[in-house]
């Protein structure tokens, strides 16, 4: 641990805890559409190879944070750049599907109200595309730093804390949509 | 009062109030030991609050058929007494202490994140402040703190009480939990030179290993919270079992929470008397890898108990025998802690201050609560005994007998360090027995109560064989108990001007808070020796039979 | 002496009452856990005790010899409660296992209890009787019972006639239920269910076979129009003031099922869920004022005369 920065054992620690937030809404998920008897009316709602296409811009801006990161730790400023403004936009490309995702639900009338499995279906991936915001807010405040000059040294440690927290909405959202949508083919 | 007067780096330890500036940096400050007595001090406000709430319904269940309160007003004043005891009690009490001592003990001079530490404090009460402003909205909570659905759903309460209540706690379960991640951190970075994690003093441990308890289950609760709050607000079906939902999930997401919550109150308070007993004992605590050990089979264990909240739910017998086994199982890491304290006294040379006194009282009265627990595992006896007033009893008798007296036993052996001013001695003998007798003779009866039949969380009782006198005594009981906390509050006012001044290590304790002045200046420390021991300044004061030698021989890994 | 030794061993049985195979299971596991418990804190008091005033400081004491464990205690003190945990392990799942006997597969249940805020209603299915607050049971029978909720989560409890089992909206769950004594079990509903939670208590009222076929005859029977004035215009009253909006008066037009079956009222021993006797003169004071005595119940104040209440008092209390 005598190496590791603490704003990094931090969020270690705090995607940590969050994930016990997701182990419950991903449990209470599983539940509540298998019991509530509603799954087989509802999971048509979902378009699987559309979200798919979104999941992949969402897991490939994994690598590219992970580029930033390497950049940052050869000092190459300009990858820097270059590889975090394209998380952002990966990013975002992920928030515009899950929104516009979100409006066709709505025209066809499934809410949050339709019925236990529209709960659990918007509470979960909501949550998750609020993390989702969240981490680009924070990856927009990092790059105005570097816009700004910061990350002249090495031991700035923002980019690589918020790299572990975008991850880890990497790594949740693998597992909302095999639960989701792949558990919804079952 | 100017708010845009500079405000001064502090010259004193503790601002004074009454200035503006000193007010100023009380409201900005982010130095741990501020914020610690911020926390306790919220504490001891809600304390009133509480004990209020508790009086009245003591007063209403005095007599059977008694009409001194509705029974909406009761069931506000149960819901409000149990989220404001535990919440807004025990929890700031426990981080206060953290808060305030967890750095000094290990040589630091600040938590890891003092910023984000202001910010849990805050955050904390601003959630503490929306559970009584839900009083001016249209009726405060009264569906219990355990909320339990379809009864928390709007259909059932559409008053705002259970709204103000669910976001209350989802900005305490932030506080907290942003609380737990800087005690993590700052043990983990912050230990001053030569500290090993084997050898932090044990309070420090249990605040360690009760982080991740933390960490761990309120995310579960705010998960809960959230759906519960979305079913209020936007008509989802969560916990409604009309349209396809489980009130039952409630019932596993709250407790999956809810028990760990239990032992989040009791590890910090089992910390403290670990620090107290040895020095009023004279001895070093007795099997300190056991204890430490014990804890985290406790922090583990703690997760897999839930479901004894709910063996009378109908869960079926299989379910049932697990969570018995792993209740039972609970209690052996919490007898092994008993154990060793006791043992740490024997063979010592006991001085019984207040705080030591305390410290026993805890000794015993969670032993109390501890064995009517191991009850609640015998799922046939549970089947008897569950929400019935057996539980009020063993509930009391965990977190007052268990966190509360912890935290007496804290506040006299801390308060010296605190404010620099020692408690009267004899105001606290006195505050102790009154609090002992008062809160024994209050509890005891509900062992009785709960077996004579009378169900938990009734605004009255029919008139039944011994109910009204039990009832009765309790009450009378209970108002002892209140003046014995009428002297605590006096024996503050009085030693906070005539106390004895302590200088930098009243009680001869061997951790390294003692090592700085009293109360320390802003500055904790300016120089820490090398630690090599768990008791630093023992070895300070006994150079010629250091701990570091004897620690060492029996083959502690360095 | 021998009256303070009377009185406690009265107080003591009065907490370990039983009227049924189940609650001697119970009482007997309690027991048990009850002398273990015992045992444990004398032990611990005396302990802390003998730490307390034998080893209490002396003055020009130096510090004592700096122990800092023994092992094999330790383990000792792990190992002890560790196998008494075993053997009550045991027990407890035995002793579940004989309470919570299995239930075959699609198994009618004999009385189907539903718990409402804040009464609870008795169906018997083999008689075709509906009834309230007041479960009558033929005693040394096992019977089977399905426990429902029409709104919240409720509890049945009868303290003396075994475990309890809690009423969860859309599930069903099972009890067996068996008295060994005839005699009336007051229990109450033990899990908070909103305002009148205190005013949902129990009335079992166990009785001999022929008791109990007697009464089961006459709960089948449909009472009989009133004859007399009074009571005419009590009936007239109680569908015109929409009483029949919510009870249900068999061999009348009161057909509703939210509020109790009010067709042998009169039979009763108790009102309102256990909270009054039934007496006309409560009945008088329930009619007129329901909030008054229930505040929070869903019977709302239908603001009668004291004429219109004489008349529904006769007409209920003929209710026999």
């Amino acid at each position: 641990m005598a190496v590791m920065n603490k704003n990094i054992i931090l969020m270690i620690f705090f995607v940590g805890s969050e994930s016990f937030f997701f182990l419950a809404l991903i449990i209470s998920y599983i539940y509540f559409s298998r019991t509530g008897g509603v799954l087989s009316e509802s999971s048509h709602y979902l378009d699987i190879k559309r979200t798919g296409i979104f999941t992949i811009a969402l897991l490939s801006s994994s690598i590219t944070i992970f580029l930033a990161d390497v950049s940052l730790k050869r000092l190459n400023r300009k990858a820097l750049k270059i590889w975090l403004s394209l998380t952002i936009i990966l990013g975002l490309i992920f928030i515009l599907g899950q929104t516009t995702e979100y409006l066709k639900l709505y025209k066809l009338n499934f809410t949050i109200s339709k019925n236990v499995f529209g709960s659990a279906f918007f509470t979960l991936t909501g949550f998750h595309g609020l993390h989702v915001l969240i981490g680009l807010l924070v990856l927009l405040i990092v790059l105005i730093m570097l816009m700004n000059g910061k990350f002249k040294t090495i031991e700035h440690t923002a980019l690589s804390s918020a790299a572990i927290y975008w991850h880890f909405v990497d790594a949740v959202w693998i597992v909302v949509f095999s639960v989701v949508y792949l558990g919804a083919l079952i | 009062m100017k708010l845009n007067i500079h405000i001064p780096e502090p010259t004193k330890p503790i601002p004074d109030i009454r200035t503006g500036e000193g007010l100023l940096q009380w409201l900005s400050t982010v130095d741990h030991k501020l914020i610690g007595i911020m926390y306790l001090c919220t504490a001891l406000l809600f304390f009133v609050l509480g004990f209020g709430e508790a009086l009245m319904m003591r007063i209403q269940l005095m007599r059977p058929l008694n009409n001194f309160l509705s029974p909406e007003a009761y069931n506000q004043l149960f819901t409000t007494h149990g989220t404001n005891m535990i919440f807004l009690v025990l929890t700031p009490m426990l981080l206060g202490f953290a808060t305030y001592s967890l750095p000094l003990m290990i040589g630091a001079n600040e938590m890891a994140f003092p910023r984000l530490n202001a910010f849990s404090y805050w955050i904390f009460l601003l959630g503490g402040l929306i559970l009584y402003a839900s009083f001016f909205a249209g009726g405060m909570p009264n569906v219990g703190w355990f909320s339990y659905a379809p009864l928390s759903e709007r259909f059932f309460s559409s008053t705002k009480g259970v709204d103000y209540w669910v976001i209350s706690l989802l900005l305490m379960g932030i506080g907290s939990v942003g609380a737990a991640l800087n005690f993590v951190v700052t043990t983990l970075t912050m230990r001053t030179k030569g500290i090993l994690m084997n050898q932090l003093p044990l309070f420090v441990w249990m605040v360690f290993v009760n982080s991740f308890l933390i960490l761990a289950a309120f995310p579960v609760l705010n998960a809960a919270l959230f759906m519960i709050l979305i079913d209020r607000q936007f008509d989802a079906h969560f916990f409604v079992s009309a349209t396809g939902g489980s009130p039952v999930m409630w019932q596993h997401l709250f407790w999956g929470f809810g028990h760990p919550e239990v032992y989040i109150l009791a590890l910090p308070a089992f910390g403290m008397v670990s620090e107290v007993i040895p020095v009023f004992s004279r001895k070093p605590i007795f099997g300190y890898e056991f204890i430490a050990a014990s804890s985290v089979a406790i922090m583990l264990l703690s997760f897999g108990v839930w479901a004894h909240h709910m063996f009378a739910v109908g869960l079926g017998t299989t379910f049932n025998a697990f969570f018995a086994a792993s209740s039972m199982l609970i209690a052996v890491p919490t007898g092994i802690k008993i154990f060793n304290w006791i043992a740490t006294m024997w063979g010592g040379s006991v001085q019984l201050k207040t705080a030591m006194l305390f410290a026993l009282a805890l000794v015993v009265n969670f032993t109390i609560g501890g064995l009517s627990g191991v009850g609640f595992s015998l799922v046939p006896v549970d089947w008897r005994l569950t929400d019935t007033y057996f539980v009020v009893a063993h509930i009391h008798y965990v977190l007052i007998g268990g966190s509360l007296t912890g935290g007496f036993a804290a506040a006299y052996y801390w308060f010296p360090k605190i404010t620099g001013r020692m408690l009267s001695e004899k105001i606290g003998k006195w505050h102790f027995w009154l609090y002992f007798i008062g809160f024994n003779c209050t509890f005891f009866v509900f062992h009785f109560l709960g077996l004579l039949g009378m169900p938990r969380r009734v605004y009255t009782y029919p008139n039944l064989p011994y109910l009204g006198t039990l009832n009765l005594f309790s009450t009378i009981s209970a108002c002892v108990f209140g003046i014995s906390f009428i002297l605590f509050f006096w024996n503050i006012f009085y030693s906070l001007r005539h106390g004895k001044i302590p200088g930098n290590n009243p009680w001869n304790a061997w951790t390294l808070e003692w090592l700085t002045s009293s109360p320390p200046q802003q500055k904790n420390f300016e120089k820490v020796p090398l630690v090599r021991s768990r008791r630093p300044l023992w070895d300070m004061l006994h150079p010629e039979n250091p701990d570091w030698k004897r620690e060492n021989k029996s083959k502690i890994k360095t | 002496m021998g009256r303070i030794l009377n009185s406690i061993h009265r107080f003591f049985s009065e907490m370990s009452r039983s009227s049924s195979p189940n609650e001697d299971y119970i009482n007997k596991l309690f027991l048990w856990f009850l002398l273990l418990s015992a045992i444990i804190m004398i032990i611990v008091i005396v302990a802390v005790l003998i730490g307390a005033i034998h080893y209490r400081s002396k003055r020009y004491q130096g510090e004592p010899k700096q122990i800092t464990g023994i092992k094999w205690l330790e383990i000792t003190w792990t190992i002890i409660p560790f196998l008494i945990l075993v053997i009550f392990f045991y027990f407890t799942v035995r002793f579940m296992k004989d309470i919570d006997q299995p239930v075959v597969k699609d198994q009618q249940a004999d009385i189907i209890i539903t718990a409402r805020q804040w009464w609870w209603e008795m169906q018997y299915s083999n008689y075709n009787i509906t009834t309230a607050n007041e479960l009558h049971i033929p005693v040394h029978q096992k019977l089977l019972i399905r426990v429902e909720s029409g709104d919240v989560i409720h509890d049945w409890w009868v303290p003396e006639l075994g475990r309890k089992i809690d009423a969860i909206p859309g599930t069903s769950n099972y009890s067996w239920l068996e008295a060994s004594d005839t005699g009336e079990y007051k229990g109450a509903c033990s899990e908070y269910c909103g305002t009148q939670h205190a005013g949902m208590r129990i009335l079992v009222i166990s009785e001999t076979k022929n008791e109990f076929d007697r009464w089961v005859q006459e709960q089948q029977k449909v009472p009989s129009p009133p004859v007399d004035s009074v009571g005419q215009r009590g009936m007239r009253l109680f569908s015109e003031r929409t009483c029949a909006g919510c009870h249900f008066i068999s061999g009348t037009v009161a057909v509703s099922h939210i509020g109790p079956d009010l067709t042998h009222l009169a039979s009763r021993k108790t009102l309102i869920s256990g909270v009054l006797t039934n007496t006309p003169k409560n009945l008088y004071l329930w009619l007129q004022n329901p909030q008054k005595l229930k505040e929070g119940s869903h019977m709302p104040n239908f603001i009668l005369s004291n004429n219109e209440l004489e008349a529904l008092l006769k007409y209920l209390e003929d209710l026999k």
